[in-house]
């Protein structure tokens, strides 16, 4: 039997926020190379330069419409770095409910709006299941996706109290936030919180979070999954039993390296308890691929452009990074508009399930192994990261003293200094590099979790996680490309991010 | 009879479209079934084939398949240097492939400032323009004569992001055949016909000149924190955001994300002024009274606003 070689381009993949074109090897019908292309420029690290030393809370939650909030916290922080102020605590907890509010959307609408909804497609139909993907997902009309854009929305009335609206808000400044939430205020957050809560255990897990933080194994895993109809057939249940069935544990693996840059900060005086040590309630750190969690350090990152439409020095710190498109199209060796961010010279994977195995959470661990992440993994850590949230979420409202008002805290000083900003977004590691010189925005560097993802290759020539990932998919028919989708979408792919902000 | 969509995103970051999802009574499922309304492609909702979807764009283009409402998303972009390559489609500039579209519809919405005026990235090395404005001149990717099939240019609906009562009143007012006044800008009347300063919980402070100075006061940001709400145009005080509020209610001071020039060149969160008084004043105010005004109105403040007592 002859094999059989075939390129293929995926054009465009929808359900991903912004423009992505995957480029892949085919032989004999399992993916044997891939090539991620960004192919979108809109310069935003340019367009920040000579502009007012605040103008980033303002411009940089446009780089994405659905994780604008992480911009601007990541903004902010890199100000309050600058200024050397002291964030009030109550300050801190309102940027860390917003920013986990944005979380709760961005998992819930990723997990039941885009990601399961390919449960639905023809390619499924003789899973056993798939009767009631198609009832339970079908985009606009499917129950679970009915019910996902119900309370996604409905949460996100929290950050509107607290922040005027969302998305695309500017609430907070160096030195803190500018609102000043009443008693009731607070309170109408808390019964927001409590009603998706209650939506999320009742509807979505199908068990309380109490009974699920008991979940330490796959075996347990197991148990639990037949343990009660609800536990079955509510929406953490069908999707187990859809991915096991569809293989979704045997694809995507990848790399294996996982990155947090810590985020969440905890105010001194909290009852909330760190996931694991720190100052953050989710842990900074990177682990290569089996081996123990390496301290995090920012002097680590740099960005490769050997492969990416810019021509400034190949590899550099975001602090000294420059960003001159150069567009080659395909002459060269060339590819794509998103640059190649490396840690310690490794791609990585950063997200929800990069945040559970750096925080030591027993059951991933065990899941991911030393096989490395999978789809099925790194899913079902999105699914869950809710339940990771939630608590925390409910003691910080719990904790803000409204009639202190102490909200803000003016700065003194904001002429002249570089600072960065680096947080958990929704989809994982973000960071803002910012150099101001005369009160005016000298330099902008953004890196964002897609960004990581997205990578292209670097001048080793070492694939970037998405390119790792696909590799060994097996692909049924060339036109049909769901296991593919899979792969990338099990990373919450985010093109607007990416491609809209290489750097200047 | 089906009114049918096609939604394209340009050079935007999707705001519009999660906008549009905080919607309710009706909510956006409601709104396209109530109005029969037929998605054939949404970037982020749509659950079909590459192939199903390239289909669909032959036949809108051949005219074979009619197309009711074209919803542009972000900016056109045209850079580098005209080629429109830093935002390509199919291996070509996805800019082409809204021309081509534009001109099958019946009619076109530009949703949001970028489509509507070129937004982020008007002034930069993307070059990106509006569908029919650049900034405030009129123009733009298709030029001042475009219409669509029904007669119209494109309608405008400016906002960072769009309000989402905005689009599904626009939508509603489209498929029903509603009158629908245009401004100037080529904005509906009914939501770019007030200031967002409109409804704002700081106006008795505004009345009375009580300033704030710095970040978290009590007080009116247009005199000092840049605030555009008595400059800028939309009903973000009137609908409200997220049901819940807005920017300048929490004390956000308003960046006129409606205007043909934002994001302005100047620097947000300052107001420029001339010995205290804001260069630009609210829109077709006469400079000399405004200053009487102001000045006879920050005397008879009362000691409640001075002190700060009253709640925003």
């Amino acid at each position: 039997m002859s094999s059989q070689r075939k390129s293929i381009q995926i054009y465009p993949l929808n359900r991903v926020e912004g423009d992505l074109k995957i480029r892949l090897e085919i032989h004999d019908g399992v993916v044997t190379d891939a090539w991620s292309a960004g192919t979108m420029y809109r310069g935003f690290e340019n367009i920040l330069k000579g502009r007012g030393a605040l103008d980033g809370l303002v411009i940089t939650p446009r780089i994405c419409g659905i994780c604008s909030t992480a911009h601007l916290k990541a903004a902010a922080k890199a100000l309050d770095m600058i200024s050397r102020v002291k964030v009030p605590e109550d300050a801190m907890r309102i940027r860390n409910a917003t920013l986990m509010v944005e979380m709760l959307q961005n998992d819930i609408r990723q997990s039941c709006l885009l990601f399961m909804s390919d449960f639905s497609r023809v390619v499924y139909q003789h899973h056993s299941l798939y009767a009631e993907a198609i009832q339970r997902y079908t985009a606009l009309t499917g129950t679970v996706f009915r019910q996902a854009l119900h309370w996604t929305k409905k949460i996100l009335e929290i950050v509107a109290i607290l922040g005027g609206q969302w998305p695309h808000s500017s609430f907070m400044v160096p030195g803190g936030v500018v609102s000043l939430p009443s008693s009731n205020e607070i309170m109408q957050c808390r019964y927001l919180l409590n009603s998706f809560r209650t939506w999320y255990e009742t509807e979505f897990l199908g068990c309380s979070l109490e009974r699920w933080a008991e979940i330490k194994s796959l075996d347990h895993l197991e148990t639990w999954l037949t343990e009660k109809p609800t536990h079955t057939h509510k929406e953490m249940g069908f999707f187990i039993r859809f991915a096991k069935e569809a293989r979704l544990d045997e694809i995507g693996r990848g790399h294996g390296h996982f990155l947090s840059f810590g985020g969440l900060d905890l105010p001194a005086d909290t009852a909330v308890r760190p996931l694991a040590g720190g100052n953050t309630l989710i842990p900074a750190g990177f682990m290569a691929h089996g081996q123990a969690c390496a301290p995090f350090s920012q002097a680590e990152i740099s960005e490769d452009i050997t492969h990416a439409w810019f021509n400034s020095q190949p590899t550099a710190h975001p602090y000294e990074g420059a960003t001159h498109p150069y567009a080659t199209g395909s002459e060269s060796e060339k590819y794509s508009w998103a640059k190649a961010p490396r840690y310690a010279g490794h791609p990585a994977e950063t997200g929800p399930l990069a945040e559970l195995m750096i925080a030591g959470n027993p059951l991933f661990t065990d899941l991911v192994g030393p096989k490395g992440p999978t789809v099925f993994s790194r899913q079902l850590a999105r699914l869950l990261r809710p339940a990771v949230l939630m608590p925390a979420l409910e003691q910080w409202l719990k904790e803000i003293r409204p009639q202190e008002k102490h909200f803000f805290k003016q700065y003194e000083r904001l002429e002249t200094g570089e600072g960065h900003g680096l947080i958990q977004a929704p989809r994982g590691a973000l960071g803002h590099w910012v150099k101001i010189q005369d009160s005016k925005i000298a330099q902008y560097q953004i890196i964002t979790p897609s960004t990581w993802h997205a990578s292209p290759r670097d001048k080793a020539g070492i694939r970037g996680p998405w390119e790792q990932a696909l590799i060994g998919t097996a692909m049924g028919h060339p036109e049909d490309t769901v296991k593919v989708d899979h792969v990338l979408r099990s990373f919450d792919p985010c093109l607007v991010c990416t491609v809209h902000t290489v750097q200047l | 009879m089906t009114v049918r969509l096609y939604w394209i995103q340009c050079g935007g970051c999707g705001g519009d479209t999660w906008s549009l999802f905080n919607a309710e009574t009706p909510d956006v499922i409601e709104l396209l079934n109530l109005l029969n309304i037929e998605l054939l492609w949404h970037p982020s909702i749509s659950n079909k084939s590459i192939r199903a979807q390239e289909q669909t764009i032959e036949g809108l283009l051949s005219g074979e398949e009619k197309l009711d409402i074209l919803c542009v998303e972000g900016s056109i972009i045209r850079g580098p240097g005209g080629t429109g390559m830093y935002d390509e489609a199919y291996g070509a500039p996805k800019k082409n492939l809204v021309a081509s579209l534009a001109k099958q519809a019946r009619h076109v919405l530009a949703v949001g400032t970028c489509a509507s005026f070129g937004g982020i990235g008007a002034d930069g090395e993307i070059e990106a323009t509006g569908m029919q404005f650049h900034k405030w001149s009129r123009g733009g990717f298709l030029g001042e004569d475009f219409r669509s099939k029904s007669g119209r240019p494109v309608i405008n609906l400016p906002g960072c992001p769009c309000h989402c009562d905005i689009l599904a009143g626009t939508l509603a007012a489209l498929v029903t055949g509603q009158e629908m006044e245009l401004t100037g800008h080529n904005t509906p009347l009914e939501w770019y016909g007030m200031m967002v300063h409109q409804g704002c919980t700081r106006n008795e402070y505004h009345e009375f000149r009580v300033e704030e100075k710095q970040f978290g006061e009590k007080g009116c940001m247009f005199f000092h924190l840049g605030c555009h709400g008595p400059l800028a145009t939309g009903p973000c005080n009137k609908r409200l955001w997220n049901r819940r509020s807005s920017k300048t209610r929490v004390g956000v001071p308003c960046f006129g994300c409606t205007r043909p020039d934002f994001p302005q060149q100047y620097s947000f969160f300052e107001t420029r002024n001339i010995e205290g008084i804001p260069i630009e004043l609210p829109d077709g105010v006469s400079r000399a009274h405004y200053l009487a005004y102001k000045g006879m109105a920050a005397a008879a403040a009362p000691e409640r606003l001075k002190t700060r007592k009253t709640e925003i």
